[in-house]
């Protein structure tokens, strides 16, 4: 009986080991590897420079229309205001030119902070109250390249778009109305 | 070390520890509901800036003013009434509502056709190109001028008050054929009335905004009658409440418990077909107790007393003869199944109101009523002098658009063109001819006295939208070559030889020229809301196209680069007349426009005046005074119809000139038929040129159509002789033909009376549409009024039987 037990305990700090191994390694699948299966890199049809179009102001290109609806990542129609013929010489200007301007196609921009059809959401009270467009959206004053959009392969959203909780967080700190028909209508 | 059982428990155990603390199941389960909301059959409207634009729906000839809701100036997501149009003011009906649907309909065609198989082989057409398809046609119709053929072209078109109906008369003008035809309707027999009764040839307009007291005959006013949108703000106008009395009351007239009726202030159920005889023992009453307008009779009316023929004869007016006992109450109630009292009653209300109106559908299916019936109708707003300046009943007026090019034809030669027409062949010849397009169809299925060799059909589908459809199937046999320009791939597009596919009604130029109905003059242009595909090609250019290659006399007549600049150009005509003003607020209430006021243009030339009729403005005047437009020989409303006789139509009976109650007999043993069918509208069913939306389809009650199965509508009582029930199968046969049904039963319907509603049955377009119900065109039977020769349908001889 003795025997036994001692071979018991010995096998408990076996199976510790072993637990905790499976543990650990699914630790770091879920934490390292689920990530990266989970989003798939995808790149932008073609670069844009926020930095290179600093001549302008936020508002020229991302506007409110004048029945108070937001104007997001501007149309082609925007881009040929200024670039009917090539500006400069960049690669990315020429194919802007050519392949969009030229041929009246809009540009397909993945859009990073697209948010499903079941969520209502109007920028325009947002601004009222002074929220900053970099409370939701990167910083993209000094951006000279696009990041790379971060596809979730399930969802077809972007890994940077702004999850409920995020909402739901802020309204929470500034008191605002949290009841699910705010922005699920 | 091995591994054991044991061991690898004891490491999945771990894992799926592991696991809960990582993002694995909760992000998977969040994901998979997020993935779930965009499963491929949930619609995703496209989003984007939101922009409106206006215009006007051709979808029928109501004239109302629309507009569209577009995503990025690109999509069109909705369309809704335009509150600035005086039509409609903001109303919409439901095909209108649904019209997107045809815009992004699977069963449009995208690019011309040419059936290269037998006619109707769906595999045997093959795309071809513009050209091409443009050659083939004028090659045709350049051929047979040469011969001498040109009268073997003819064509059906079903779009009326617009500037195309007066391309498509130049064309063949030009063309030297007299084979011109609109698809009939009642508009047909009510132009003949007027032009028999005041001399003008144009469609009556009734005041129902301003009237007290609406006494319809059959009229389907809220199912689809002149202008819908219209209608619904009349409605509206009604029923408004003051010291708990409605504005106006609506009696209707009606053998079936209709939508109207239902929402009338009273239904007054009549024997099917008798309508006008209650009309005429109401007029009766009137005359009999002189409670009618003697002043307005005295000065404007002729043929009200005895009056002398060009004969030198001695004829009876209408006073006599309304007042001879047939027409007694009493009588009256037998014929029509209202007990006299009640005919009393209607009669005296009738005469009390201020302004009392009749207005009538003397068919069903919008065909054109029985001339003596319309003309009983009229004789009973003449009695009440409604036809008086300012009074409910006027003219619909005409608009002073630019004029076609005059054509280089003397009077002779178009009267003499007008002889050639193939429905004027008959024998013996119809004393009083309109838009006879059934006797073009019997003259055409004989192929005599002349054969018709091309049959161009535009804006109609008459292979099923034609009561007593097989007529049309039957001239199909002889036609030569049929040429759709049809946007959809419906019955009779699937019938061409050649498909020219029109722009749809909402992508294209076009006008309305008059709201159907209304009293104040009325002009408004349709522009596209979208830029149309490449493939289609509006119908007026086609037009155009041919007339350049014909060339000649015919090129001449229509000189114009495309139909955007006749149209502009018809527009300019009608700013250098310097009527009218442009409506550009909502609420104007133009009913309240009385004939002679004064109206300052609002606009400064043609070019302004497009642009304002453009961007979804329209053009009015105020309405006219019926009597200053008489042009009989009396210079008066001619109750008694003395023009008959120079139109060659002289009788020893008197009631040939005056309006009488004249049913004809429906074909068929009563034995073998003992009910009778009658064929009803709905507003959620289309039943013209268009096939139901499938949006409105949803709308159907499934006690009219459940599944593929159409219900008509029985008397419980009739029921119960049969040995039916509700949802009974039985076979519907009338001596045209048969089709299964099921049986709804509707206290509503009147015993021994079959209703079945109109527009359903169609075997063309797509799944969602076709073969849904039967077409109710293929068993009703059409027959010609012996005056007008205009085909009319009151009933149907029918039998049921359980199937």
């Amino acid at each position: 009986m003795k025997e036994e037990n001692n071979n018991t305990s010995g096998k408990g700090v076996m199976g510790g080991i072993i637990f905790f191994a499976g543990f650990i390694l699914a630790l770091i699948v879920g934490w390292v590897v689920f990530p990266n299966l989970l989003y798939s890199q995808k790149m932008q049809p073609m670069n844009f420079s926020h930095v290179a179009h600093q001549d302008s102001t936020c508002e020229d290109c991302h506007a409110f229309r004048p029945d108070g609806t937001f104007t997001g990542v501007p149309r082609v129609e925007k881009c040929k205001e200024c670039h009917e013929s090539p500006m400069g010489n960049t690669e990315d200007e020429r194919r802007l030119v050519e392949d969009f301007i030229q041929k009246d196609l809009e540009i397909p921009w993945r859009i990073y902070s697209w948010q499903p059809d079941n969520v209502f959401y109007s920028h325009a009270p947002h601004k009222a109250k002074g929220v900053e467009c970099v409370t939701c959206h990167r910083d993209v004053s000094k951006e000279k390249s696009l990041p790379v959009f971060k596809e979730n392969r399930l969802t077809g959203y972007s890994k940077q778009t702004m999850g409920m909780i995020a909402c739901e967080d802020c309204h929470a700190e500034r008191g605002v109305n949290n009841e699910c028909g705010l922005c699920h209508k | 070390m091995k591994l054991g059982r044991r061991a690898f428990l004891q490491f999945a155990a771990g894992a799926v520890g592991g696991t809960l603390l990582t993002p694995i199941p909760w992000q998977l389960m969040d994901d998979s509901a997020i993935w779930s909301q965009n499963w491929w059959f949930r619609p995703s409207p496209e989003r984007g800036e939101i922009t409106k634009v206006a215009t006007t729906c051709m979808l029928c000839d109501g004239g109302c003013g629309i507009q569209a809701r577009l995503v990025n100036k690109n999509r069109a997501i909705l369309l809704e009434g335009n509150p600035k149009n005086p039509v409609n003011a903001g109303g919409i009906c439901p095909l209108g509502a649904a019209g997107l649907q045809f815009f992004y309909a699977p069963y449009r065609i995208a690019q011309p056709m040419k059936q290269t198989k037998k006619r109707g082989d769906a595999g045997g057409f093959q795309y071809i190109n513009w050209d091409e398809a443009i050659a083939i046609v004028s090659a045709k119709l350049a051929q047979l001028k040469a011969e001498g053929k040109a009268k073997t072209v003819a064509c059906v078109s079903g779009q009326r008050r617009s500037s195309m109906d007066d391309m498509w008369r130049q064309f063949f003008m030009a063309y030297s054929s007299p084979n011109f035809f609109r698809m009939p309707a009642q508009t047909d027999s009510l132009e003949l009335a007027s032009t028999l009764t005041l001399g003008q040839h144009a469609p009556f307009a009734f005041a129902l905004e301003s009237a007290t007291y609406v006494l319809s005959f059959g009229a389907n006013l809220l199912e689809g009658w002149g202008a819908p949108g219209r209608m619904q703000a009349a409605y509206r106008l009604w029923r408004q409440e003051s010291g708990g009395k409605m504005r106006t009351k609506v009696v209707q007239v009606e053998s079936r418990c209709s939508m109207t009726a239902c929402k009338a202030d009273q239904w007054v159920a009549v024997t099917p077909g008798a309508e006008a005889a209650l009309a005429l023992g109401i007029a009766h009453i009137l005359v009999k107790e002189n409670l009618f307008d003697s002043d307005f009779v005295k000065s404007y009316v002729f043929g009200f007393e005895d009056w002398t023929d060009a004969q030198g004869k001695s004829r009876m007016g209408f006073k006599n003869l309304i007042q001879l006992p047939q027409y007694a109450p009493e009588e009256t109630a037998k014929l029509t199944g209202v007990e006299a009292s009640k005919i009393r009653e209607l009669a005296k209300e009738f005469a009390a109101s201020s302004n009392a109106v009749v207005v009538w559908s003397d068919s069903s299916a919008n065909l054109p009523g029985n001339i003596y019936h319309d003309l009983s109708y009229l004789a009973l707003n003449a009695l009440k002098g409604n036809l008086k300046s300012g009074g409910t009943v006027s003219l619909v007026p005409s608009v002073p658009l630019e004029p076609l090019p005059e054509l280089q034809l003397d009077a002779v030669a178009k009267r003499g063109l007008e002889e050639l027409r193939l429905d004027r062949q008959q024998s013996p010849k119809i004393p009083v001819p309109g838009n006879d397009f059934y006797a073009f169809l019997d003259a055409a299925s004989k192929g005599a006295p002349y054969p018709v060799n091309v049959l161009m059909v535009h804006e109609a589908n008459p292979v099923h939208s034609l009561p007593e459809n097989k007529l049309f199937q039957a001239a199909l046999e002889k036609v030569g070559f049929l040429v759709s320009f049809s946007s959809y791939m419906d019955e009779t597009a699937q019938q061409a030889d050649l498909i020219l596919p029109n722009h749809m009604a909402l992508e294209r130029y076009d006008d309305a020229i008059g709201a159907p109905g209304v009293p104040h003059a009325y002009y408004a242009v349709a522009s596209p809301i979208l830029k149309p595909g490449p493939g289609t090609k509006h119908t007026g250019e086609v037009v155009l196209a041919l007339a350049k290659s014909l060339g000649g006399n015919v090129g001449a007549a229509l000189p114009w680069k495309d139909y955007q600049s006749y149209l502009q150009k018809r527009v300019e005509g009608l700013a250098a007349s310097k009527k009218g003003a442009v409506a550009e607020k909502p609420d104007m209430e133009l009913w309240k426009l009385q004939p002679g006021d004064l109206i300052s243009a609002n606009y400064k030339d043609g070019a302004d005046l497009w642009k304002k009729l453009t961007s979804g403005s329209s053009w009015y005047d105020a309405p006219v005074d019926a009597m200053q437009e008489v042009e009989t020989a009396s210079g008066k409303f001619e109750i008694a119809l003395s023009s008959l006789e120079s139109k060659g139509l002289i009788s020893a009976s008197e009631l040939v000139y005056l309006p009488h109650f004249a049913r004809l007999s429906p074909s068929g043993d009563e034995k073998e038929f003992p009910l009778l069918l009658v064929s009803y509208p709905t507003m959620n069913i289309a039943n013209g040129y268009l096939p139901n939306p499938i949006f409105m389809t949803k709308t159907v009650w499934d006690f009219v159509l459940k599944g593929k199965d159409l219900f008509v509508e029985l008397n419980p009582q009739t029921a119960q002789s049969l040995g039916m029930a509700e949802g009974s199968r039985a076979l519907l046969r009338t001596p045209q033909g048969e089709v299964p049904v099921r049986v709804h039963l509707f206290p509503g319907a009147r015993a021994g009376v079959v209703y079945i509603v109109e527009g359903l049955g169609h075997t063309a377009y797509d799944q969602y549409i076709q073969d849904k119900g039967v077409n109710a065109n293929s068993i009703i039977e059409v027959q010609l009024d012996p005056v007008t020769g205009l085909g009319t349908v009151w009933a149907t001889r029918a039998q049921l039987r359980r199937a």
